[in-house]
């Protein structure tokens, strides 16, 4: 059994995924993998600051 | 070091050799992370059928992209024991990492614990791909729609 705590990846009602807890993070571009805490992540397809929410949800009428 | 095997075998499994190794899929296990075809189209065309051409690339070459499957839905195998090559056997870290595929979906490997949009959680997870494009039909996981409607991330 790991002793590594679960990260929470809760998924914001009409808004972006939320991600809490001890993980890594590595972006499409290749670059290395870095430690996170908390991340809020575009689940709408419509951020201009990809892969991460920059509010475009709200503009753009994101339905669940 | 951690064996990650591939538990069970399915009908629907499948193998392709180019003589010098076998690479085998296990489409169970496919969570249409993109990388083989990212990778390597020459070989790995889901568009095609079948859908690996063993022709199209050298073995190394495939042997490559075979260990870049994050969910070992792709595995590979030397036809005749060569130096005890074993694909199944991987360096896997133990730690939670989130990967974001190149136009396409967020890979969530290691432990971690889904909650919907109602507050409640969903399941935990090993493993999973979620969807970043907004069009899925088994929201908040990845059906694959993000390659017919062409998202980007631009």
């Amino acid at each position: 059994m790991e002793n590594n705590k679960y990260v929470e990846i809760t998924i914001l009602k009409n808004g972006p995924i939320h991600v809490k807890g001890e993980f890594t993070f590595r972006d499409s571009s290749g670059s290395p993998r870095k430690e996170y805490k908390e991340l809020y992540l575009c689940r709408c397809g419509g951020s201009k600051d990809k892969p991460f929410c920059d509010d475009t949800h709200k503009k753009i009428g994101v339905r669940n | 070091m951690s064996e990650f095997k591939n538990d069970y075998n399915d009908v629907n499994d499948r193998e392709y050799t180019n003589g010098e190794i076998t690479v085998f899929w296990k489409p169970r296990k496919c969570i249409h992370a993109t990388t083989c075809y990212r990778e390597l189209i020459e070989v790995f065309n889901p568009r095609k059928r079948p859908w690996v051409n063993m022709e199209g690339a050298s073995t190394e070459e495939i042997i490559r992209v075979v260990d870049l499957c994050p969910t070992k839905a792709l595995s590979y195998k030397w036809n005749e024991e060569k130096s005890g090559k074993d694909s199944s056997v991987s360096s896997q870290s133990d730690e939670n990492e989130i990967r974001i595929m190149q136009d396409g979906p967020i890979i969530i490997k290691g432990n971690f614990k889904i909650i919907g949009t109602d507050g409640n959680a969903i399941k935990t997870m090993k493993m999973a791909s979620l969807c970043r494009c907004g069009m899925s039909k088994k929201m908040p996981f990845c059906d694959g729609t993000h390659r017919k409607i062409g998202f980007n991330d631009k």
